[in-house]
């Protein structure tokens, strides 16, 4: 029914339409990207189970076995079992039980009125099974030498980070020195600074970092051996006898080659050098750390170029702002200028082109570990366990848990890192699009 | 009506009578790569005085930027390069110094503590990840010797001093914050926070509106009288000029033309680009289908006759006209030109002919307006 109004009353004032204000995208734009969100998740996911767990995958397995760190530990009779939640075929039961400790068998087969070599051929189910449950079991499988794969994913996790953040620090470090210096200075030097990067650009890095991973070697083994100290040692004691014989001393060319041409006199001088110049003789774990530290400067010395050409545009277009000149006419001495109002204005860039060059360091310290170059065994790393994995995959027997794991987690790690990256570097982008 | 507010020897302000600047016969080029040179400046002259305002005019490219910024020595060298001349600068403790020579080391407490700049482009001159309070403390503990705690209090003053309202508050502020005005007046800030004795303030409102311009003109022209500071003012715009200068320098193709105090220079401009300059401005009231064009003028022969001593061969210079017959060619690159008193106090570049004496014309010296302390 129609209401009727009085003429006394106010027509109802019209309401006024609330004007749709577009909602205001506010929120940080790197958590805005999703891929981004769930990458950061996992990555600080991964980052707590690899390096957190380090002190514990690195330190002795056994107290009464000194010195065999966790990752090393293992038992060659429960090799290449599958994970334990795989159904398990009857060679891998029977792999399985063979490794359970003979004490623990007979109690089982006495429990069971069984023999040992019934449990071991599976004719006694119910002993079999009681067997099994004693069995070593391993939540990733294991590997050739009965290593816990899980325990070495997580240890070669956090080599490999390790690596891969450490590598990344060095090649930014010197590519946003080396940049932004040829960059600030300019003219010639920059020229002349870019053109030697254009150089390394054109050769292979992963020849560099072979050269660099064997000359570093090479002067590691020299410092253990001593041997040209002790050569040069030989070489004088020859020197000093023959001038004392003779009174006619003999060129450090000549003393040379008698020492290289009479096995008898360099055996016996040798023998004599050992014992003043001992070998130094490296801790386990000082030669890895060694051996570590080589690779992540020699990955971090290559891949540094990149970073040097992004980070000199990024000056060259800032030192033509007014603001740095304004400094300048304030009186801003040159470093000053370039460490007070240049440096700073580069974090952005600096950020991104680190996200990503994180993930290039891993994988490269993967590609090398995977060559055999890399981190050497018996210390994992995501590299060298996938080819561990490759060489144990064959056609009759596929011992696919090697190879998928690492491949996995190295995959998922990069992918996590890259949508890290791309979220920074949008965030970072002034001109992207809301 | 000029000459009567031109009163030179009416000077009680002893310091004013000294020259704070003085640009003598100055000449930068500029390498152009396989080219020749380009001659950004030549044979500049100028002088300014403490407490005056000195504007320098013309269009973009005529070297107004590059003869203040040689005074800073920010001219990048190479490829800039100070070819002749020299700029004699009277420091705080009366020393007579050549800017032009010193070394960077040098220069630096010339920098912001004698000589501030401010820039044309308030949006960018400052530095977008610090605070304008960390900037200004910058300035400041730059060049002198004073507590974190001082050079804070000095820089909330100094924001005070431009008209920041809430200075202590917006210290904390970062460049974006700030509106183009409110930036330009930072700058000034941090120009004024050392107490320099002369300003150098580049198209300081030409990216501005006109009430900001206003504002922000108003401010250096107090801060000028009450700190006694020398201003070289570049603008392109003449009511600018007008509204500010004491003394007007207008420069074409690297080149001063005219030089006069500014009620002469806009009662009687003597060479023929000022007063293209002049007639291309429209004016309220008057109707024209187009505009009067700066080449309507200087094409036209006649308005290079009009020079007192024309009939010497005193002809006001211009690159596009053939130089006179009997020009007394210098064995340097602006031989042919000269700054010449046509008038008292009023300089026009000419032809350097026969009629025109001398080849080593002084600095245009203009006392002009001196303001009575007593």
């Amino acid at each position: 029914m129609p209401s009727v109004s009085s003429p006394n009353t106010q027509p109802e004032p019209e309401s006024v339409p609330a004007l749709s204000v577009p909602t205001r995208h506010r929120d940080n734009p790197l958590t805005r990207s999703k891929p981004a969100l769930i990458g950061f998740a996992f990555l600080a996911l991964m980052f707590f189970a690899c390096l957190g767990s380090l002190p514990w995958t690195l330190s002795a397995a056994d107290s009464s076995v000194s010195g065999v760190p966790r990752y090393d530990t293992g038992e060659p009779k429960s090799g290449r079992l599958p994970p334990q939640w795989w159904p398990y075929d009857e060679i891998d039961t029977s792999r399985s039980i063979a490794a359970v400790d003979k004490a623990a068998l007979a109690q089982i087969a006495t429990a069971h009125n069984s023999t040992i070599d019934e449990i071991l051929d599976g004719s006694n189910e119910p002993a079999a099974k009681a067997a099994l449950a004693q069995a070593p079991a391993f939540i990733l499988g294991s590997d050739t030498l009965g290593r816990s794969l899980a325990v070495r994913i997580l240890t070669g996790g956090g080599i490999s980070l390790t690596i891969g953040i450490c590598a990344a620090f060095i090649s930014v470090g010197i590519g946003t020195i080396y940049g932004a210096f040829a960059a600030y200075m300019g003219g010639k030097v920059d020229a002349i600074m870019m053109r030697i990067v254009d150089v390394l650009y054109g050769l292979p890095y992963i020849l560099l970092v072979v050269l660099l991973a064997v000359a570093s070697n090479a002067m590691l083994d020299e410092y253990q051996s001593r041997a040209r100290t002790k050569t040069n040692w030989s070489i004088n004691q020859i020197i000093d006898t023959q001038s004392l014989d003779s009174g006619d001393p003999l060129t450090k060319s000549e003393a040379r080659i008698i020492f290289e041409t009479d096995a008898v006199i360099q055996d016996e001088l040798m023998l004599q050098a050992v014992q003043i110049y001992p070998r130094r003789v490296f801790s386990a774990g000082t030669r890895t750390t060694l051996d570590v530290l080589t690779l992540l400067i020699a990955i971090g010395g290559v891949s540094w170029l990149t970073m040097a050409r992004v980070i000199r545009g990024q000056v060259l277009s800032l030192k033509n702002q007014p603001f740095i000149e304004a400094a300048r006419a304030l009186g801003s001495p040159g470093h000053r200028v370039f460490i007070r109002h240049l440096l700073p204005n580069l974090v952005g860039p600096i950020v991104v082109y680190a996200t990503l060059a994180v993930p290039q360091a891993i994988l490269q310290e993967s590609f090398l570990s995977f060559l055999g170059i890399g981190v050497k065994p018996p210390l994992p790393s995501w590299g060298n366990l996938a080819a561990e994995g490759l060489s144990e995959l064959n056609t009759f027997r596929s011992h696919w848990w090697l190879l998928f794991f690492p491949c996995a987690l190295l995959g998922m790690t990069l992918l996590a890192m890259n949508f890290v990256g791309e979220g920074l570097r949008e965030a970072f982008d002034p001109k992207r699009s809301r | 009506m000029t000459q009567a507010t031109t009163q030179p020897a009416m000077n009680t302000n002893k310091m004013t009578n000294v020259p704070l600047m003085e640009v003598k016969n100055l000449a930068v080029s500029f390498d152009n790569g396989s080219g020749p040179r380009i001659q950004a400046v030549d044979g500049v002259r100028m002088t300014v005085y403490p407490n005056q305002t000195l504007a320098v005019v013309g269009e973009s490219g005529c070297g107004k930027s590059v003869t203040a910024m040689s005074s800073m020595q920010l001219i990048p060298r190479p490829p800039g390069r100070f070819d002749r001349g020299e700029i004699i600068y009277r420091m705080e403790n009366g020393e007579k110094v050549n800017l032009l020579t010193r070394t960077e080391h040098e220069m630096r407490s010339v920098r912001g503590n004698e000589i501030a700049m401010i820039f044309q482009e308030p949006m960018t001159s400052l530095n977008p990840v610090y605070t304008v309070g960390d900037q200004i403390i910058e300035a400041i503990t730059l060049h002198q010797d004073v507590s974190a705690k001082e050079a804070w209090k000095i820089a909330v003053k100094s924001m005070d001093d431009v008209g920041i309202p809430d200075p202590e508050g917006r210290m904390k502020a970062y460049p974006h914050q700030f509106s183009g005005g409110m930036r330009q007046r930072v700058m000034i800030a941090m120009a004024l926070a050392c107490q320099p004795r002369l300003l150098l303030a580049d198209e300081p409102t030409t990216a501005l509106d006109v009430t900001i311009q206003a504002q922000i003109l108003e401010l250096i022209k107090d801060l000028k009288a009450t700190r006694d500071m020398g201003v070289i003012l570049i603008t392109h715009d003449l009511g600018v000029v007008a509204e500010n200068a004491d003394v007007v320098c207008v420069m074409y193709a690297g080149r001063v033309v005219e030089y006069a105090n500014v009620y002469d220079l806009f009662d009687n401009p003597r060479h023929p680009y000022t007063r293209g300059l002049l007639a291309s401005i429209p004016k309220i009231g008057t109707e024209h289908d187009r505009l009067i064009t700066i080449d309507e003028i200087v094409d036209n022969p006649e308005e290079f006759k009009k020079l007192p001593g024309a009939d010497k061969g005193v002809t006001p210079w211009w690159p596009w006209n053939d130089a006179p017959d009997d020009l007394v060619r210098l064995d340097q690159p602006a031989g042919d030109y000269c700054l010449q008193e046509v008038a008292k106090d009023h300089w026009v570049g000419v032809w350097h002919t026969k009629g025109v004496v001398g080849d080593e014309s002084p600095a245009p010296q203009l006392h002009y307006r001196v303001v009575d302390n007593a």
